[in-house]
């Protein structure tokens, strides 16, 4: 190649890449029927059954289970609404449980729902035993004494109206497609009734999914056909595509580009309060932090404002007890302790440890910005009161083996994400709380038989009276607070981005970070 | 030794590196702290189902007895199922693997194209404006951090002349509108399959950023090896012998000099390909790239075993491949390597 051979080649490249732009497809006849959803993770396992991840953002239009939970506002409180199941009633205290289905469902395969494809389901996902199976372990038996009536039979009583209501394990799969194995689903087909049906799965992808024609609830005016559920990793090109209109949602952008994104008149900036909250669990059987006192003052050095200003911009909001807003059984009157360095002093003096040189380890997960930066500033406050906090990031795994072993060798501090499974405060209690012989979540190794019981009964009224329920819920909070097992620090809240030309846009935060498609339109 | 024996003497030598990774693998998982049934039993598992999952996954087999299940498990191909997502670990390699490798080929073939004639044509140029271009195109080649130069590529050639597509293996509205039946997992390749044009023009545009990006190290190397091994071959007295023979410039360097100086650049592309197949998580991730990389790196992050293992298992068969057919490429090129 000579010299004149190689200027003509460099001119002639781009005109190549030119033809090749075209050559590759433009934009579809009519994108604005398409609803696309940039994820920032994949979806790692399409099993209805199986499903306990970020999945569920795509099983939650394609498939639908017996009940919903609607979330509490100011002006309504929290409650359960119909889905495949039209009525429903306890009886035996709780412990019998019969649900009345909704007529005319069908299933995306075209055969219509019966209380025996209602079974089938849940009797498939307890008998695979894997992802969230275990929401439905007092369940004994199930029968359908007639094609829409199904009856579950519980070894203790139990909400089931709640449980049926679960984000996953709770879908409703057709008899056909209960018969198939994890694979099958995974290779991109699915046997639900909800209003879209998965057309083809791309793992590390995308998910395409277009609206099934004979929903039981018809096609909303002004529905998106088609929703694309694409998987995008790298929160620059997240941003890049929702900012371009090649996304129509995405999540998980840095907070500090955020408000950037809300002075975008193409883009809407939605922060929700989540269900998951962050928290610190106290060693409650390792001196010091074994007397209550101690712990309380470690709660009031906590810079609560700080964390949630400089962790969330701002948009997280501070914890009243360990059940968030927006579930029943929250607390909103619950008391909130407040930064008070003076008052933890005085505190600790009391306890005989004013400038004691007390050293506490506190442990984390490694990745995790923001119990990263809570961590920190925790540390120089408690520097202050003479205390050291030893910060010791880990790996998940191994945070969870040294502080489920012998709690005398384990952490006195351990920095904890929860979110409830299935919407009850029982979930955050009874996990976090309640007296273990072996520790799996009670990561404070607490115990205290009055509390115990106090929540055992209220769990076992939620099914049956759940006003009494909740009243007992509350006190059960307060006893927390008052006892300071753990430090309450913040609900996390949700933030979505959207285009701003999308309606109908309302985030459900018992299904976290699930868009349900059908309720938009553009 | 003959090219038959020579080429016999690497296979065997290539069984042995493969039963020997699967032997290190399966000692790995047993040194490395972790609890296989806690990861198995789900994110918020009670004791019971701990204790079903190790009963499962035959935990409490001796140390002898699980590695024959699990040497024949790899020997006939039967990886098991994620212990995190439960997905049968073949159906997930077998979607992500044929990208990774449609990747990182496309990608060797390119750093193949432009770094060994640019050594050689910089050789032949030696001092000139050429070499010295040359150059310092390959050190910034070299030197560039990869997420850089993939942000640099999509900046360009996506944002401001929007000419390649941002990000993705095929546009969605193909995959809509008329999606690409899978035949063998190469898009390029299915696509041909099925005459669709449009799939295949939109598969090579999505390929070319990233492609390039994994391409510029390997092609900054090559074309340094290239070049200085010519600048040595060209000074040899049969190239002088041909010079006074009166053979054109061109059939100097590309027929008598060349095939004795690719020899390191072809070595360097065989390693750059293997390491693009698990190495390249960055740059999957950029392009959001549903490759290998990133599902292992998932992996590794949740100490999921069986898929690393299966990763790694396929991942060495792939490089020990790679290295069969570059020592033959090499063999062929310059008879002289089988004598060694």
């Amino acid at each position: 190649m000579n010299r004149r051979d190689l200027l003509i080649s460099a001119g002639l490249a781009p005109l190549a890449l030119q033809a090749l732009s075209r050559w590759s497809v433009a934009e579809a006849q009519d994108g604005s029927r398409i609803f696309t959803l940039a994820n920032p993770t994949g979806f790692p396992d399409l099993d209805p059954s199986t499903s306990f991840s970020n999945d569920g953002l795509v099983l939650a239009n394609v498939y639908e289970s017996l009940t919903r939970y609607v979330p509490g506002t100011t002006e309504a409180p929290a409650s359960v609404a119909p889905l495949l199941a039209e009525s429903w009633q306890a009886t035996d205290g709780g412990k019998t449980w019969t649900f009345t289905l909704r007529k005319g469902v069908r299933f995306h395969d075209g055969t219509e729902l019966t209380a025996e494809a209602v079974k089938g389901s849940i009797e498939r996902t307890m008998k695979i035993g894997g992802g969230a199976a275990f929401i439905w372990s007092a369940v004994t038996a199930i029968t359908a004494p007639d094609p829409l009536t199904v009856v579950f039979s519980l070894s203790t009583a139990q909400p089931l109206d709640l449980i049926a209501s679960a984000g996953f394990a709770g879908w409703i799969i057709s008899p056909a497609a209960q018969a198939q194995d994890n694979a099958w689903f995974n290779a991109g087909q699915d046997g639900g009734t909800g209003p879209f049906r998965i057309d083809s799965y791309e793992p590390g992808q995308r998910v395409i999914a277009s609206r099934f024609a004979d929903h039981w609830g018809g096609t909303p005016e002004g529905g998106f056909d088609t929703a694309v559920f694409e998987v995008v990793e790298d929160s620059v090109l997240a941003q890049s595509m929702i900012e371009s209109g090649n996304a129509d949602w995405t999540y998980s952008l840095p907070f500090d580009n955020l408000e950037a994104m809300k002075a975008n008149p193409d883009l809407q900036v939605v922060a929700n309060p989540s269900f998951e909250n962050l928290f610190a669990l106290l060693n409650t059987r390792r001196a010091p932090l074994d007397r209550p006192r101690v712990r309380q003052a470690l709660a009031l050095a906590f810079p609560y404002d700080d964390v949630i200003t400089a962790g969330t911009a701002g948009l997280g909001t501070r914890s009243r007890g360990i059940v968030p807003p927006g579930i029943w059984g929250h607390d909103p009157e619950a008391p909130m302790v407040m930064t008070d360095l003076e008052a933890a002093r005085a505190l600790l003096a009391e306890e005989g440890l004013a400038d004691s040189g007390l050293e506490l380890t506190l442990t984390y997960v490694t990745s995790d910005a923001l119990e990263a930066l809570a961590g920190e500033l925790w540390k120089a406050n408690l520097e202050t009161l003479g205390i050291t906090l030893t910060l010791q990031p880990m790996a998940w795994e191994a945070m969870w083996d040294l502080s489920k072993a012998d709690p005398a060798q384990a952490q006195d501090i351990l920095l904890l994400y929860w979110w409830a499974t299935y919407v009850t405060p029982y979930d955050y209690l009874f996990n976090l709380f309640h007296s273990e012989e072996t520790p799996t979540f009670n990561l404070a190794y607490y115990s205290n038989p009055a509390f115990d019981r106090l929540i055992d009964e209220a769990a076992a009224l939620s099914g049956t009276d759940r006003a009494k329920a909740e009243d007992m819920f509350k006190a059960a909070q307060r006893m927390m607070i008052e006892d300071a097992p753990a430090v309450f620090i913040l609900d996390k809240p949700n933030v979505h981005i959207l285009r701003s030309d999308v309606k109908g846009y309302a985030d459900n935060p018992a299904y976290g970070h699930v868009v349900f498609v059908n309720d938009l339109s553009r | 030794m003959g090219l038959g024996r020579y080429i016999f003497r690497r296979f065997i030598l290539s069984a042995f590196v493969v039963v020997g990774v699967t032997f290190l693998v399966f000692v790995a998982a047993q040194v490395v702290p972790s609890d296989p049934a806690a990861l198995y039993a789900g994110p918020r598992p009670s004791a019971e189902q701990i204790e079903k999952a190790r009963a499962e996954l035959h935990l409490e087999a001796s140390l002898p007895e699980r590695f024959i299940r699990f040497g024949k498990a790899m020997a006939t191909g039967d990886f098991g199922v994620s212990y995190k997502s439960r997905r049968l670990i073949s159906q997930d390699l077998a979607a992500f693997l044929p990208a990774t490798l449609e990747l990182a080929a496309f990608s060797t073939f390119l750093a193949l194209l432009i770094g060994i004639p640019a050594g050689a044509f910089a050789a032949a140029r030696r001092g000139g404006w050429l070499d010295r271009m040359g150059g310092l195109a390959s050190i910034a080649a070299v030197a560039m951090p990869a997420f850089f130069l993939a942000m640099l590529l999509q900046f360009v050639f996506a944002k401001w002349l929007g000419v390649l597509p941002l990000s993705g293996r095929m546009s969605r509205e193909i995959a809509i509108s008329a999606p690409l039946a899978p035949v063998t997992g190469f898009a390029l390749i299915d696509a041909l399959l099925s005459r669709r044009f449009d799939a295949f023009g939109d598969a090579l545009a999505h390929l070319i950023l990233p492609a390039l990006t994994l391409a510029a190290y390997p092609a900054g190397i090559a074309m340094r090896l290239t070049r200085s091994a010519m600048i040595e071959i060209l000074e040899r007295r049969h190239i002088l012998a041909a010079r006074a023979l009166g053979l054109s410039g061109r059939r100097i360097l590309f027929g008598h000099a060349l095939p004795n100086a690719v020899g390191p650049a072809l070595t360097v592309l065989g390693l750059s390909f293997a390491f693009a197949l698990t190495g390249a998580v960055l740059v999957e991730i950029i392009f959001a790239w549903p490759g290998l990389g990133r599902y292992v790196s998932e992996a590794i992050l949740s100490k999921d075993f069986p898929v690393i293992a299966a990763a790694t298992l396929v991942v060495t068969l792939c490089y020990v491949a790679m290295n069969l057919v570059l020592d033959l490429a090499q063999a062929l090129i310059d008879p002289r390597v089988t004598l060694k």
